[in-house]
């Protein structure tokens, strides 16, 4: 364990990630979609001598630049240091893999701001062709942030065999368009791509519902419906893509999706299923709700079904976020890194050598207590906390300490036939490493009585 | 032959025998009006889909599910080993929440636009019975798992009939099939369940719609003020009824949330010899009357608490009596100040309820 672990109370800091950056794809995979919705329309009514389209884009582009320009880029940082203090591990893995890739994606960054601000502040102030470019440049440069960070993203779930035959031995990067180009890039963009698509349209329609329709019927109805259109790459190309993806990912994640078709019982990792339950149905009902409601009957369509719809899409992107991350289990870089930062072939020398030789965050090493915390902090937070999300109180409720010691050794054989292999590390370390931590989950699950000494206080305050 | 004709000729044929030109005619001319509170006419549709998909999971539950000593065994199956067993179950659990919910706010917003007035008593009447009906759904229906939550919670809740002077331990023994729950309680229930409430249900609720047909939407006070050449209306079709599916997508989708991120739990299988888990309770809208029989039973103590029970009860029906008269009681719009007095009722009677509920949960022990 060579970095310190992140203590969030209750929800856990892998949840510090989620929130942020489920709150950032909204808006970034909208600012893509965007960046190619505004110069498309702002074209089609130059060409259309659409003035009123024209007055109303500029409303749109301060929106977009506002919401992109702060929340996008805030979100975005807030992921950096997200990811840096839950799982500096990965964080510094992804890093010396592809630095020259997030290096360029900041430039991209770089010219999507600079371009989204000059394109709203030079609207009927310059050229309208050059204005034109001006959004083209920013419609480029987003797309090239997508292009990016989804080949470091689909990275980490699909490796790919090439890469993962140099791991470990410091030539990692001569792999790098490798890694880049894994076997779940391609659908992964195209599905992003279609996602970005969607949301722009979602976005747009807030916009547009805003408008009077008492008062302007043709303008209202005539951007709803455009602004529907932009769902229909989802609706025709989702259902194939999500296809491809699921084809690239390892079978035995893909088999994560099935655990949950006949069970929700405790401890089944039965929420994938469920999760992909939801974005099915959200994404259904988004496309049927912004027809059957937006596009034939455009001039009604007021702020509260623009929101519905834009809280639905929410609840998709939040399910297929959070599915996307599940799927990836037990690993954080699939075949390479478990969640919990141990590399997979030094699973063997820490299980000789012992988990804490490498840490300095035991608080007194001569306490099982203690040790089996640092352990627990090590080899289960990533994932668990006690007592709040997938809590271990719960979850080991009703064992004794016998049996406590015998499920974290199943956990330590890791047999192939154990229910727990598809979506748990193995627990790696001694034999007196299995000892601390039974005796700090038992302390925790089967508390002593009140009378009885308390285990000395360690780092928990 | 185009498909476009043979769909015509088809429509044509039943036509002539079940003069659904007719039925579309109504349907154009039906309007709905256009005012600030029309968003409240869409929970009685809500209501009315949410009853629907209950049916449907029900009858999908029905398949599998086995009344009496096997009950909790099948359940445990549904849950746990039929291939999305658990999913028609979470959504049958979580839909009965639902409307129930719904049918509040669907009461409380006929209630507070006084949509109870001459023409609609009869709605109204309707309504109320429908309300009770679907109470005593959520309660046969809650025990038909038969585990320890389910037991106890229906043991605690028996005690209410059971405390009705004279007929209580009569009325809480039909109930039960006996002096204690048992798996005869559980097959009464079923039968409740499934086929009783049901067939007063159905068609009550169809002479409640029909009833809205025949009188059309009520608007407030506010609205039957203006001149009718002012007052805006929708089209029923499409325009309305393309909104109220969309409401019933929505609420779909609030369903499959809830039965997706929190599937509906199982607990142990129940044991009639062990005491009460600590904290047990009826489910939410249960809870109102359970803490005023609680909170009564501490003002009057000791030798008085059976007292207190029956007090309980008696202002609860009281409450419950007056609520149901209330059409007879502020008739039209030229009630006066009954119109301002039944107001005050519906905003007591908002506050009493969430009062008790959240008292009732908050000292949970």
């Amino acid at each position: 364990m060579n970095y310190p672990f992140w203590d969030i109370p209750f929800l856990g800091s892998g949840w510090v990630i989620g929130i942020i950056a489920i709150f950032h794809v909204m808006i970034s995979q909208f600012a893509v979609g965007g960046g190619l919705y505004l110069p498309l329309a702002e074209r089609k009514a130059l060409r259309e001598g659409r003035e009123d389209w024209l007055k109303e884009l500029v409303g749109y582009s301060k929106f977009f630049l506002v919401l992109t320009g702060v929340f996008g880029t805030i979100s975005g940082v807030g992921i950096w240091f997200a990811i840096g203090l839950t799982h500096p591990e990965a964080t510094s893995t992804l890093i010396h893999n592809f630095v020259f890739g997030w290096a360029i994606e900041w430039v991209f960054f770089m010219v999507e701001l600079t371009t989204a601000a000059v394109y709203y502040y030079t609207w009927n102030r310059i050229d309208a062709k050059l204005h034109l470019v001006v959004g083209w440049v920013y419609a480029g440069a987003s797309v090239c942030t997508l292009i990016i960070i989804n080949g470091i993203l689909t990275f980490m779930l699909t490796p790919g065999d090439t890469w993962l035959g140099v791991a470990g031995t410091g030539h990692e990067a001569s792999k790098f368009w490798n890694a880049f180009f894994n076997p779940t890039y391609w659908p992964s963009l195209l599905l992003r791509c279609c996602v970005c698509a969607s949301l722009a349209g979602i976005w747009a329609l807030i916009s547009a519902s805003r408008i009077d329709g008492g008062a302007l019927p043709k303008l209202k109805s005539s951007l709803v419906k455009w602004s529907v259109k932009w769902l229909v790459p989802s609706f025709v190309a989702m259902p194939f893509l999500f296809w491809w993806y699921l084809l690239m990912v390892p079978g035995s994640q893909r088999a994560l999706l099935t655990l949950g078709i006949d069970t929700i019982g405790s401890g089944t990792f039965s929420i994938i299923t469920r999760m992909a339950l939801l974005i099915v149905m959200t994404s259904a009902t988004i496309i049927g709700v912004a027809y059957y409601l937006a596009y034939r009957n455009p001039v009604d369509f007021n702020l509260s079904h623009a929101v519905a719809i834009l809280m639905l899409a929410l609840t998709a992107t939040a399910a297929g976020e959070y599915s996307r991350e599940m799927l990836r289990k037990p690993f954080v870089i699939g075949h390479w890194m478990y969640s919990n930062g141990v590399r997979v072939p030094r699973a063997i020398q820490i299980d000789q050598a012992g988990y804490l030789v490498h840490s300095n965050w035991v608080y007194d090493a001569n306490s099982s207590y203690s040790r089996g915390e640092a352990i627990f902090r090590g080899e289960c937070g990533s994932c668990h906390t006690l007592e709040g999300y997938r809590p271990l109180v719960k979850l080991l409720a009703g064992r004794d300490r016998a049996n406590i010691e015998s499920f974290i050794t199943m956990l330590h054989e890791y047999k192939p036939d154990s229910p727990y292999h598809h979506f748990m590390p193995p627990m790696v370390g001694t034999r007196q490493d299995v000892e601390d931590l039974t005796g700090f989950l038992n302390a925790h699950v089967n508390p002593p009585a009140a009378s009885a000494q308390k285990p000395m206080q360690t780092a928990q305050k | 032959m185009t498909t476009k004709s043979i769909a015509s000729n088809v429509y044509d044929w039943m036509d002539e025998r079940l003069g659904l030109s007719e039925l579309a005619a109504f349907a154009r001319k039906k309007t709905v009006p256009v005012h600030a509170q029309t968003f409240w006419y869409y929970w009685g549709g809500i209501t009315l889909f949410l009853f629907t998909l209950q049916c449907f999971t029900g009858v999908l539950l029905l398949v599998y599910y086995r009344p009496g000593v096997d009950a909790y065994e099948s359940v445990r199956q549904i849950t746990f080993v039929m291939h999305f067993g658990w999913l028609i179950r979470s959504a049958h659990a979580w839909a009965a929440n639902l409307m129930i919910f719904a049918i509040l706010v669907h009461m409380f917003s006929v209630f507070f636009m006084k949509a109870y007035r001459k023409p609609r008593e009869f709605g109204w009447l309707s309504g109320m019975a429908l309300l009770g009906l679907a109470a005593c759904f959520g309660f046969s229906g809650y025990l038909l798992p038969m585990d320890e939550l389910s037991y106890f919670a229906t043991k605690v809740g028996l005690q209410i009939p059971a405390a009705i002077p004279g007929v209580g331990p009569a009325v809480a023994n039909l109930l039960r099939g006996g002096p204690d729950v048992s798996e005869f309680t559980v097959q009464r229930f079923f039968a409740l369940h499934v086929v009783v409430l049901p067939a007063l249900f159905i068609p009550l609720l169809a002479f409640h719609l029909w009833l809205v047909q025949r009188h059309g939407n009520a608007v407030p006070e506010s609205e039957e003020a203006k001149p009718l050449a002012e007052r805006k209306t929708m089209p029923f079709m499409p325009n309305f009824l393309r909104k109220d599916i969309a409401m019933w997508i929505i609420s779909l989708n609030v369903l499959a949330l809830l039965a997706s991120v929190f599937p509906w739990a199982l607990g142990k299988q129940y044991d009639a010899l062990a005491p009460a888990p600590m904290g047990i309770h009826p489910e939410w809208y249960f809870m109102s009357p359970f803490e005023m029989l609680k909170l009564l039973g501490f003002v009057f103590s000791g030798k008085l608490a059976e007292t207190g029970e029956i007090a309980g009860i008696l202002l609860f029906t009281l409450g419950i009596v007056l609520w149901i008269l209330i059409p007879f009681y502020d008739k039209t719009k030229e009630s006066g100040q009954r119109a301002q007095l039944a107001h005050y009722f519906g905003l007591l009677a908002v506050f009493a309820l969430l009062a008790t509920t959240v008292i009732g949960y908050w000292t949970i022990r």
